[in-house]
């Protein structure tokens, strides 16, 4: 077999090259038409309102990788302010942004953890159900209200301010990504997320504890939406029961464009940051161009459904060359 | 020699069944043992209890002369012992090297895994194995017997003291066995214990120091390879049961062909050229062992399974490969698997009976004639139920079974093909059932009976059909054949 012209193999770029690819054409395509967009006010403002997703989808790729699921991360994003709310009153700042991820963490993260992990319980129904309940949570101690607060500068930087020239959101991104890259790539613990995920009975097998690894990635996402919850108490300078409603639906659409398998076992941190990175430039572009945003949920929809399709032929095509490559080395 | 494990009186129960009864292994360091027994003796939950994924009721274990439990995998693990398992248990989209060292066994560097150690130790590891590949590609795009090697690769990067193989060679192709036992005789040479299971009587011949065979979930018999024949293996491996039932004669008219199979290959690999005929009002047993390919032939057969080639063919015409065009023209399956191929658990009796001929002609035109149908089934096939709204989860297995052998039925076809139509059924129902089909036979309906159970083929059959590894190894007549003959045919045994 001699090729005439060598293209790089679709099946070995990553599974997010592509949505990378339609994220650069968007820029430029915008910058050529829309001028402001890439005023430095707009950039800033894509950037701030991506960090909250991004942060939850960062725990969603850790539930996921392992074929699980978690939707009760929007419903613990509110939990946790109205925590806030009511500590922040009583105790220096630190100490309440500290308590309220601390218990928020512990508490659903156990709920979800021990349910689905230890007890084998399907993730999508038990996490259903604790986005019911910390939802509910939050509308019983407020009544429904909004509570408004005086954040101080600590939790307005994380949610909104700066620290010098940059976004504070942004650089809480950059370490919590930062750290689970590495924590996927390079300790025990991530590489047992991967083989769960990807084989269950061969992780068993290999001696890894696979009730124990489900359950940490439970704890990680509640770890998660607990401290974006304390970021979108600092954006907004207040705590609302409504807080994150649906968002879940969101994170879960931008963590699947970034080429994480709902079926467990494949995917990347880079790609569901490029991903909800690309699902907000897309709401942003419109937004600018007029487009109403009943048209950017259609838009969104059609968006994941191509993706999740690229992704199957992009497999097909590989699988059927490796099968063909296989049957001339027998025939040779 | 010394021994290396020694499992005495291991029991095992899975709710009422009994997998193992006082089984019991002796292990020698640097031999390789087969552990022989048909399937359900209990020769794969002997060896998972070994590798700590199953946990014995009773029994105890030792290794090297002193006692262990396992209560969990990495037990097994940390006392040398690895299994490659029956269905590969890699991790598909993970590299060679990590799936080398899966559970871990990676290199541990300042900044967490050192990957470039990790795989040069991988490659080391391989190159012992005489597998040259790239550690860093993805485990999936090997072909399978190289997959399994990887697999061996992780038992020795463990440094592994006992090996168990788990049917290792039920997947591959001749020239791929030799190189596999090439690997297990130096692995043996190196002084690691491997125990074998395997179905293939020439290979376990071939490659065994000791044998083990079990037999009922029961221990029956060690021995050492001088003095092992086939016959030795066969009679200890296969009680002889009495041969009884009730022959219905045959009518002298010459039979009319109703299906033919020509030439069928699967995409999957799981079985290639088969051809056969079927002839009205007989019963055909298709007798292997599991993995045989006789699933695989017969969802193919109906349009259920891919197929690469091959032509079904029913009174003349070549049927399209669709479930419903093999219906339409008169041939209909009663899958293996009643829970998930067959039943809708909490669907009622009447609806569960009646689903294969929703949308069709026959469909019934008022509730009245639906409850004529469903009752007229009932008492012909005497299911025994409270009413026909009854979810059908509520009915035992047999009549269960009874109501999806009369949903077939109610196609009105020429063929009816059941897949290991009573397991997990009791004596006086698979009595019942092996009546309906011999009336129904007798009414001029083609049956063809898949059926791991050599007692059940004898039982019913007019003619046998055997697979082995996914060829047809044998057509025999009723007539003229002992149980030996099938299981020579169906373990691949030179005559």
């Amino acid at each position: 077999m001699s090729n005439v012209i060598k293209l790089p193999r679709l099946s070995t770029l990553p599974a997010w090259f592509g949505v990378l690819v339609l994220e650069i054409f968007l820029l430029v395509v915008m910058a050529i038409t829309q001028p402001v967009f890439f005023s430095s006010s707009n950039i800033s403002n894509i950037v701030r309102s991506s960090a909250i997703p991004i942060i939850l989808g960062i725990g969603m790729t850790f539930t996921i990788l392992t074929a699980g699921i978690d939707l009760s991360v929007g419903s613990v994003l509110a939990f946790t302010g109205i925590l806030l709310s009511g500590f922040i009153t009583h105790m220096p700042r630190v100490t309440a942004v500290l308590l309220s991820i601390v218990i928020t963490t512990i508490v659903v993260g156990g709920i979800n953890g021990i349910l689905i992990g230890k007890l084998g319980l399907n993730s999508f129904v038990v996490t259903l159900g604790t986005l019911g309940i910390f939802r509910g949570i939050a509308y019983l101690v407020t009544n429904g209200t909004t509570r408004s607060m005086d954040t101080g500068k600590l939790i307005n930087t994380l949610g909104d301010g700066n620290l010098g020239p940059v976004p504070g959101p942004f650089l809480v991104v950059l370490v919590v990504a930062g750290i689970s890259i590495w924590a996927l790539k390079s300790t025990y613990f991530g590489r047992d997320v991967y083989a769960v995920g990807g084989n269950e009975f061969a992780a068993r097998l290999a001696g890894i504890f696979t009730s124990r690894v489900k359950m940490t990635v439970y704890f990680i996402s509640a770890l998660l939406a607990a401290l974006a919850g304390i970021m979108q108490v600092g954006r907004l300078q207040s705590a609302a029961p409504t807080a994150g409603a649906g968002i879940e639906l969101a994170v879960v659409a931008g963590v699947l464009l970034g080429g994480t398998r709902l079926s467990g076992g494949v995917g990347s941190i880079t790609g569901t940051v490029i991903g909800l990175l690309f699902l907000q430039t897309v709401q942003n572009s419109l937004t600018i161009q007029g487009v109403s945003s009943y048209w950017q949920q259609v838009v969104t929809g059609v968006l994941l459904g191509a993706a999740v399709l690229f992704d199957r032929f992009r497999v097909q095509y590989s699988g059927r060359r490796k099968s063909r490559e296989e049957n001339n080395v027998t025939k040779e | 020699m010394t021994s290396r494990v020694s499992m005495v009186g291991i029991t095992k129960h899975f709710d009422a069944v009994k997998a193992l009864q006082g089984a019991s292994l002796e292990l020698h360091a640097g031999e390789i043992h087969t552990l022989a027994g048909e399937n359900g003796s209990g020769k794969s939950t002997l060896l998972k209890i070994l590798a700590g994924v199953i946990r014995p009721d009773d029994g105890t274990i030792a290794i090297d002369g002193s006692e262990v439990t396992f209560g969990k995998v990495r037990d097994a693990i940390s006392h040398g012992i690895s299994m490659v398992s029956q269905e590969l248990s890699l991790v598909p989209h993970l590299s060679i090297a990590e799936n080398v060292f899966l559970g871990h066994n990676q290199t541990r560097g300042t900044l967490g895994i050192d990957w470039r150690d990790t795989e040069k130790r991988a490659v080391d590891v391989l190159k012992r194995l005489n597998l040259d590949v790239d550690p860093k590609d993805e485990v999936s795009s090997l072909p399978q017997h190289e997959q399994q090697l990887v697999e061996i690769a992780r038992a020795m990067a463990a440094d592994s003291k006992v090996l168990l193989l788990d049917e290792p060679t039920s997947s591959l192709a001749p020239n791929e066995v030799a190189a596999l036992f090439k690997v297990v005789r130096q692995l043996r040479d190196e002084g690691v214990a491997i125990v074998m299971i395997s179905h293939r009587m020439s290979e376990m011949l071939d490659i065994s120091d000791r044998f083990t065979v079990l037999r009922d979930s029961k221990f029956i018999d060690t021995s050492a390879r001088e003095g092992v024949t086939e016959d030795w293996l066969i009679e200890r491996m296969v009680l002889n049961k009495p041969k009884k039932g009730i022959r219905l004669d045959k009518s002298s008219e010459e039979p009319e062909l109703v299906l033919e199979v020509k030439g069928m290959t699967d995409r999957a690999g799981a079985f290639q050229d088969i051809s056969f005929n079927l002839y009205k009002g007989e019963i055909v047993g298709l007798a292997g062992l599991a993995g045989a390919g006789r699933t695989e032939l017969v969802e193919a057969i109906v349009g259920l399974h891919p197929r690469e080639s091959g032509d079904v063919v029913v009174a003349g015409q070549i049927v399209a490969h669709s479930t419903r065009a093999t219906m339409n023209a008169g041939v209909v399956l009663v899958p293996d698997d009643r829970r998930q191929k067959s039943t809708i658990h909490d669907m009622s009796i009447r609806d569960n009976l009646l689903l294969a001929i929703h949308g069709r002609p026959q469909t019934p035109r008022s509730k009245k004639a639906e409850e004529k149908i469903v009752s007229d089934w009932v008492s012909k096939f005497k299911i025994k139920m409270s009413n026909i709204d009854a979810p059908i989860s509520s009915l035992s297995g047999g009549n269960q079974q009874k109501v999806v052998i009369a949903r077939c039925l109610e196609t009105k076809p020429k063929v009816l093909i059941l897949d290991e139509a009573t397991r997990g059924i009791d004596l006086g129902a698979k009595a019942e059932i092996y009546q309906i089909l011999r009336e129904l036979a007798a009414e001029g309906l083609a049956i063809l009976c898949v059926s791991s159970e050599l007692s059940e083929i004898f039982e019913i059959s007019d003619r046998v059909l055997v697979m082995h590894a996914g060829d047809l190894t044998a057509d025999l007549d009723r007539s003229s054949i002992e149980e030996s003959d099938v299981v020579s045919a169906a373990t691949g045994a030179k005559k």
